[in-house]
């Protein structure tokens, strides 16, 4: 591996920035509240929440990519299982601190475990993250020890798996049980959390390969090529169906008179879905780096957007006495203290893949010879 | 077994806001939250308009979707139908404001009453700052702050939990009427027990033919509305020719 020392501690030296300005933000949030985001009585769920999704579906998608190898056996995806496990980690740890920011209180994260309710989607959601973690943690444990195919390895990774199926469909659930918001209830959220979840985790995974690979060896290495050139074309067929489930929504949206479904399309989120489709489908693209760092990019920027837009959809129609004085619907724009959250979750993210990179030996196996179908 | 519900005249209703300010003072709420509000809204074009007001509540429903929500049981059904919150659960996870058809649950987003102790007075040299009064009364944050409240609940919930109506669960505990009940200048609240045929909800709910907010969302509101204020008068025509 060719380093790049001053690189190396420019990076590190941006990390701890990111992190002391994320922990005087959690700080800040814990002594003032949630005074400093701009949320209110209508709007009450915003970016901090949405950056959560965001990252809790990224590891979900992670661990179900991570799948391939661990639980299908297709060998020739091995080499990317052990890196795959602990980037599901590290984004999973990502999205439990735009929670535990968002909830304002470490203790409370702790305590719903503590007074369960089991008719509760929140709670599940919570239950099933925390279980994955642990497996995760676990799995990466036994890889890390090379320990690829014990009982208890195996075990797991499939149960691990299970837990990556379930948590999406219990995210689409926290909103989809919700008959109070037409704009989210129904089954569609919890297929819509599951297809995006694949689309963001092999678009994290693509993209943080392109990055590691050019900065370290100067190009992605040859034995590492087949997985990337697999996993691109996986991650165009699952961008067609996210795609498919955003114009599916965006149908709905515009053909519907329910006045809940009023609010604005936003048509540069689906630009910003067919950009990296279109880039994905065509073959000379796709085999670039270039095009595949760009495409994974764009794609989870939009896939940013559409959970934003989606959470806020259901929001922005104050309901009942709280819409005294307003307009038909109300507008938001995220505080600097909710950015800060997101920063700082990010920063989280980074400096575990930067740790983990450097010390967990992440390619510790090599690719089999056979190149991915 | 008791099963209480609020039933609002809207004949007698007069729009004074007494049962919004009456629960305020009653459970010590601060500024921003309103466990008792109305929705007004203004129909027709001037010079043919009309003007509506609905009071509203916690709705405490059969079906609650806040309490099948909450995660860790912090809202929960009592044995005689309120929907309680207990604050010492509420992680503050906001998803019975989420689930609520009825935007009756609030927040905290800040310190509550923070104002009375702010010490800068409004005229300096003349006039006390509102920590100074709050001391002097020798009052519990608040200078009419209510300590009843606390009696089943706390007294003044804190930052990141949400709260909501109680159906003043303190006082009906004392055989009292819930204070927006109490306050109502022109007693247009009427409660009581639902379980009981002979009460006098049930038996307004009989006479006449009422109605609940979103009902068709199937959560059983248990507040209910019957009649309507409408002091106008217009000439009977053969369709309008």
């Amino acid at each position: 591996m060719k380093s790049n020392k001053g690189l190396f501690v420019a990076w590190l030296a941006v990390l701890v920035v990111g992190v002391i300005l994320g922990l005087f933000t959690a700080v800040n949030l814990f002594v003032q509240g949630h005074i400093l985001f701009n949320t209110s009585d209508i709007v009450i769920w915003t970016l901090p929440l949405g950056v959560y999704v965001f990252l809790a579906l990224t590891s979900s998608g992670l661990t179900l990519v991570a799948a391939i190898p661990l639980v299908f056996g297709i060998k020739a995806y091995e080499a990317a299982a052990k890196r795959l496990v602990f980037l599901a980690i590290a984004t999973l740890v990502g999205g439990f601190t735009a929670i535990g920011l968002e909830l304002g209180s470490l203790p409370h994260m702790i305590y719903i475990m503590l007074s369960p309710n089991f008719s509760s989607p929140i709670w599940w959601m919570g239950a099933l993250y925390s279980v994955e973690l642990v497996l995760l943690l676990a799995k990466f444990w036994r890889l890390h020890v090379d320990d690829w195919s014990s009982r208890f390895s195996k075990g797991l990774g499939i149960a691990s798996f299970v837990c990556a199926v379930f948590a999406p469909l219990i995210i689409g659930a926290v909103f989809g049980i919700t008959e109070a918001r037409p704009t989210f209830f129904g089954s569609f959220m919890s297929s819509y959390c599951l297809a995006v979840a694949v689309v963001s985790g092999l678009a994290a995974f693509i993209l943080y390969g392109m990055v590691y690979f050019n900065i370290t060896e100067g190009d992605i290495p040859a034995d590492e090529q087949p997985i990337f050139e697999g996993l691109s074309r996986i991650f165009s067929y699952a961008m067609g169906i996210a795609l498919l489930f955003y114009v599916l929504n965006v149908a709905v949206k515009t053909a519907t008179t329910f006045p809940d479904f009023g609010t604005k399309v936003h048509f540069q989120i689906l630009l910003a879905l067919v950009v990296p489709y279109v880039m994905m489908i065509i073959p000379s693209v796709r085999e670039t780096t270039w095009g595949k760092t760009l495409a994974s990019a764009i794609a989870l920027v939009a896939i940013l957007g559409m959970h934003m837009e989606i959470l806020l959809a259901g929001q922005v129609r104050p309901v009942g006495p709280k819409a005294e004085g307003l307009g038909e619907f109300v507008t938001y724009a995220p505080s600097i203290w909710e950015w800060l959250v997101f920063l700082f979750a990010l920063t989280i993210v980074m400096l575990l893949y930067t740790l983990g990179e450097r010390y967990l030996a992440l390619g510790s196996r090599t690719a089999h010879a056979a190149p991915p179908h | 077994m008791t099963r209480y519900a609020m039933v609002i005249d809207l004949q007698r209703c007069v729009g004074c806001g007494a049962c919004i300010i009456g629960c305020k003072n009653e459970n010590n709420l601060p500024e921003g939250i309103n466990w008792s509000y109305k929705i007004t809204e203004t129909s027709g074009t001037f010079p043919n308009v009309r003007y509506h007001y609905t009071p509203t509540l916690c709705n405490h429903c059969k079906f609650a979707p806040c309490v099948r929500g909450c995660p860790t049981k912090a809202m929960h059904k009592l044995a005689n139908g309120i929907t309680m919150h207990d604050p010492k659960k509420c992680i503050g996870c906001k998803y019975c404001m989420f689930n609520c058809p009825y935007g009756v649950i609030y927040f905290n987003w800040e310190k509550p009453h923070k104002f009375w102790q702010d010490d800068k007075p409004v005229i300096k040299g003349c006039t006390s700052s509102p920590k100074e009064i709050t001391e002097h009364v020798k009052a519990d944050t608040i200078p009419y702050y209510n300590p009843d409240r606390a009696e089943t609940s706390a007294g003044i919930r804190p930052k990141g939990i949400v709260e909501k109506c109680t159906f003043c669960d303190h006082r009906l505990k004392k055989g009292l009427l819930p204070y927006c009940v109490e306050v109502c200048p022109a007693n247009a609240r009427i409660f009581g027990d639902l379980a009981d045929p002979n009460s006098e909800v049930s038996r307004l709910l009989g006479k006449y033919r009422p109605f609940r907010l979103r009902e068709y969302i199937g959560s059983e509101p248990h507040v209910f509305y019957i009649r309507g204020f409408n002091p106008g008068h217009y000439e009977a025509t053969k369709g309008g020719v």
